[in-house]
C-alpha cells in the first residue's frame, strides 16, 4: 500500500526518502444504507432522543473505515453529552421562534446575542469534535482560545463584510488559519503555512471558472434557441430567461463542490504534522460529476441512494488525501492534560455549521 | 485459540506486533508488547464488513484487528454477541422492516398528527401575531405585484356593499376586509392572514358582466379565512420542511427541499377545495348558486394554461367546476 519516493518537493530539501502513506477508505453504500436506515428508524420512535446515539455510531462507523498507514480512526463523542448540546440547541431555536415574535428591539437583541455566542459555539464543537477523534490510541485536540476564537470568527467576517468583501478570501485565510494551526495531535502541534496571496488566487480562480461556466451555457443556450428559431419551436423570451436562469442555478449549486474541492487542496497541501506533511489531490471537476449523479441518483429514487452517494463522495474525498511520511509514525506522545467539554458540538451539528475538518 | 493484532498503548502513537490470545476469562498479548486483561473489563467495538475491530483496554489502550473471521471464532468462542443495533444494522431483513415501519409512521404522522397540530397551533397563535403576519404580507405584495386601485371609488363601494349584505344573512361569516388593487400579475384574488381580501381590478374587469361570479370569488377567499388556511400552511410548511432536511439534509438542501414542496402544494390543492366547499354552501345561504363559483373558474381559465397537476397550486379547473356542480 505504501510506496517510497525520492523527495524532489521543496518540503524535504535534504533529499531524504519519504513514504506515501494515501488515506483509504473501505466504507461502502450498502452497509451505510443499512445504519442509515436502522439509526432514523430508532431516532424517530424515540422522538428524536435516540438521534445522538446515532450520530456517534455512523460517526464511529465513518472513522473506523477511514485507514491511514495500517491505522484507523475512532471516535469517542458520548452520545448523552450530544444529546445535552442537541438538546440547547433546540431550546435556542425555539427561543429565537418565540421572541422573533415580539417588537423589533428585543428580536434585534437576541440576534446579537445569538451572533455574539456563535464564536464560542464553534469554539467548543472544534474541542469537541477533535478532541474525540483519535488515530493510533493519540487523540486529537484544539488548544485555540476562545480569543481566538471570536477573532476568526467574528472579527475577521465583520471586516469582510465592512470591506464589501474584499478581504473575504483574508478572513477565510485566517479562519483556516485558527483551525489548522491550533489543531493538536496528542502534544504535538499542526502547522499551516498557507498565505493569504494563495486564498486570493483560490478565489480568483473559482470566479474565472465560475465565469467561464456562464459564458459557456449562456452561448450554448443562445446557439439552442437560435436553432430552434430556424425551425420555428424557439421558446418566447420568458421561458428561455426561465430556461436560462435554472440551468445558471444548476451551475451555482455545482460551484459549491469545486470551490470546496479546491479549498481541500490548497488548505491540505499546506498543513503539516512535525515532518510530515499532507498531500491533497482532489479533481474539482471529479467532484462536480460525482456531486451532479450523485442527486440524479438520489432525486430518481426517491431518496434511496442517498446513503451510497454520501459514501461514494467520502470516499473520492478521503482517498484523494495522501500523508508524506518523514521517518516514523511511531513517535507522537499523547498530551496528558487534554479535556474537552461537550456542549458545542450538539449545538454546532444541529444548526447545520460546515466545520471542513 | 490466538490471532494477530496490532496493540497501540495510548501513551504514543507506536504500532506494536502482537498475538491475542484468549484463555478462560483473561485476554493476554504477548510479542512487541505484553498485557493480560479479564474479558470482563475489555470493550469490542461494532462488526463492519470492511473495517478493523478495536478491543480496548479500560485504560484507553486498544488491539487493532484486520483478521475478522478469525476474530469472529474467537468472539463467539467466549460468548460475546454483539448488540442489538448492531445486528439490526447488519441485516437486509430488518433494515427493510425498518424502512417499511418508517415510511407508515411518517406517513401517518402527517395524515393524521400533523392537522391537529397545526389546528392547536393556530388556535393557540396570539391574533397579534396573525396580524403582523397579515400585515407584513400585504407590504411584501404591495411592493412587488400590487398598485393602487384604479377602479372608480363607486365602483368599489358598490362590490364592498353587496358582498357585506350577502355577508351578513351568513352566520359564520370570518372577519374580513376588502382591499382593491391593481395588479402585475393579471386577474386574481388573495385571502391573507387575519382577515384581509385582496381583489385585482383585472379580476373586476374580467367579471364586469357577471357580478354573482364576482361574489362567488369572494366566498371562496372567504373559505380560506375561515378554514385559516394560511397558518395552516405555515404550520405544515414547517414541520414537512423540518422532516425533509432531518431525513435528506445530509445530501443537499436542493434534494432535502423538493418532499416539502410536493406535500405543500398538496397541501394547497386540498385547501382550494376546501374553500371551494365552503363558498358553495354560503353562496346558498345568501340566496346564490355554487354555479356562480364554477363559472368564474371557467372564466379565469380561459385567461390562463393549466400546468400538470401535481405540480399546481390549485386542482384542475374542470375537476372544481365537476365538484361544484355536484353539490348544487
Amino acid at each position: 500500500m505504501s510506496a517510497i519516493l525520492p523527495a524532489t518537493d521543496t518540503p524535504f530539501p535534504d533529499g531524504q526518502l519519504v513514504m506515501v502513506e494515501p488515506v483509504s477508505f473501505t466504507g461502502t453504500g450498502a452497509e451505510y444504507f443499512r445504519i442509515w436506515i436502522t439509526n432514523t428508524f430508532l431516532s424517530i420512535i424515540t422522538l428524536g432522543i435516540y438521534s445522538a446515539w446515532a450520530k456517534v455510531r455512523r460517526t464511529r462507523y465513518f472513522y473506523g473505515n477511514t485507514r491511514l498507514a495500517g491505522a484507523s480512526f475512532d471516535y469517542h463523542g458520548e452520545p448523552k453529552a450530544i444529546l445535552k448540546g442537541r438538546a440547547l440547541a433546540l431550546l435556542l431555536l425555539v427561543a429565537y421562534q418565540l421572541f422573533s415574535e415580539m417588537p423589533g428591539l428585543l428580536a434585534g437583541a437576541l440576534a446579537l446575542l445569538l451572533i455574539a455566542a456563535l464564536p464560542w459555539l464553534i469554539w467548543r464543537s472544534l474541542q469537541f469534535k477533535l478532541y474525540n477523534t483519535s488515530y493510533r490510541s493519540i487523540r486529537f485536540g484544539f488548544g485555540g482560545s476562545v480569543s481566538g476564537a471570536y477573532v476568526a470568527y467574528l472579527l475577521w467576517p465583520a471586516i469582510a463584510s465592512l470591506t464589501a468583501f474584499l478581504l473575504a478570501p483574508m478572513a477565510h485565510q485566517r479562519i483556516k488559519r485558527f483551525q489548522h494551526s491550533e489543531s493538536r495531535y496528542g502534544a504535538s502541534r499542526f502547522c499551516f503555512d498557507a498565505r493569504v496571496g494563495r486564498f486570493y488566487m483560490l478565489y480568483l480562480k473559482a470566479f474565472l471558472v465560475f465565469m467561464a461556466g456562464v459564458i459557456v451555457l449562456g452561448l450554448l443556450l443562445f446557439g439552442l434557441q437560435v436553432a430552434l428559431g430556424k425551425r420555428g419551436m424557439a421558446l418566447e423570451a420568458y421561458g428561455g430567461t426561465l430556461v436560462f436562469m435554472a440551468v445558471l442555478y444548476a451551475w451555482v449549486m455545482l460551484m459549491y463542490p469545486v470551490f470546496n474541492a479546491m479549498l481541500q487542496n490548497l488548505v491540505w497541501n499546506h498543513t503539516a504534522i512535525g515532518p510530515h506533511r499532507f498531500e491533497s489531490r482532489v479533481a474539482p471537476g471529479r467532484v462536480a460529476f460525482i456531486t451532479l449523479t450523485n442527486l440524479l441518483a438520489i432525486v430518481c429514487t426517491l431518496g434511496l441512494y442517498m446513503p451510497f452517494a454520501k459514501m461514494r463522495l467520502m470516499k473520492y474525498q478521503l482517498e484523494s488525501v495522501a500523508l508524506l511520511v518523514d521517518g516514523s509514525l511511531d513517535d507522537f506522545v499523547a498530551d496528558a492534560q487534554a479535556r474537552a467539554g461537550a456542549t458545542g458540538e450538539g449545538v454546532a451539528d444541529l444548526l447545520d455549521f460546515d466545520l471542513s475538518l | 485459540m490466538s490471532i494477530h493484532a496490532a496493540y497501540f498503548d495510548g501513551k504514543t502513537s507506536r504500532r506494536y506486533r502482537v498475538v491475542l490470545t484468549v484463555e478462560g476469562d483473561v485476554a493476554s498479548i504477548s510479542g512487541e508488547a505484553s498485557r493480560r486483561c479479564p474479558l470482563s473489563q475489555l470493550r469490542v467495538s461494532e462488526a463492519s464488513r470492511h473495517g478493523t475491530r478495536l478491543v480496548t483496554f479500560p485504560d484507553g489502550a486498544y488491539l487493532e484487528i484486520e483478521d475478522r473471521e478469525g476474530f469472529a471464532r474467537m468472539l463467539a468462542a467466549t460468548g460475546h454477541t454483539d448488540g442489538l443495533v448492531s445486528r439490526l444494522q447488519q441485516s437486509w431483513r430488518a433494515t427493510l422492516l425498518a424502512a417499511l415501519a418508517m415510511a407508515a409512521i411518517i406517513a401517518l404522522l402527517w395524515r393524521f398528527a400533523l392537522p391537529v397540530a397545526a389546528d392547536l397551533v393556530a388556535t393557540m397563535l396570539p391574533s397579534s401575531v396573525e396580524s403582523r403576519l397579515g400585515d407584513a404580507t400585504m407590504q411584501a405584495l404591495d411592493a412587488r405585484l400590487l398598485d393602487a386601485s384604479r377602479l372608480p371609488e363607486e365602483q368599489q363601494q358598490h362590490i364592498r356593499t353587496r358582498f357585506s349584505t350577502l355577508a351578513a344573512s351568513t352566520a359564520d361569516t370570518p372577519h374580513f376586509e376588502l382591499l382593491f388593487r391593481k395588479s402585475r400579475i393579471g386577474p386574481n384574488a388573495l385571502a391573507l392572514p387575519a382577515g384581509r381580501i385582496v381583489l385585482t381590478d383585472e379580476l373586476v374587469l374580467l367579471l364586469a358582466d357577471d357580478e354573482d361570479a364576482l361574489m362567488a370569488v369572494l366566498a371562496h377567499e372567504l373559505g380560506h379565512l375561515h378554514h385559516r388556511h394560511m397558518v395552516h400552511r405555515l404550520v405544515h410548511g414547517a414541520a414537512v420542511g423540518a422532516a425533509g432536511m432531518a431525513l435528506f439534509g445530509d445530501a443537499s438542501g436542493l434534494v432535502a427541499a423538493l418532499p416539502p414542496l410536493m406535500l405543500d402544494l398538496h397541501y394547497s390543492r386540498n385547501a382550494e377545495r376546501e374553500a371551494d366547499l365552503y363558498a358553495a354552501h354560503w353562496l346558498k345561504a345568501g340566496g346564490l348558486s355554487a354555479a356562480s363559483l364554477a363559472a368564474a373558474l371557467e372564466r379565469l381559465n380561459g385567461a390562463k394554461d393549466d400546468k400538470p397537476a401535481y405540480l399546481s397550486t390549485h386542482p384542475a379547473t374542470a375537476e372544481r367546476i365537476a365538484r361544484l356542480c355536484k353539490l348544487r
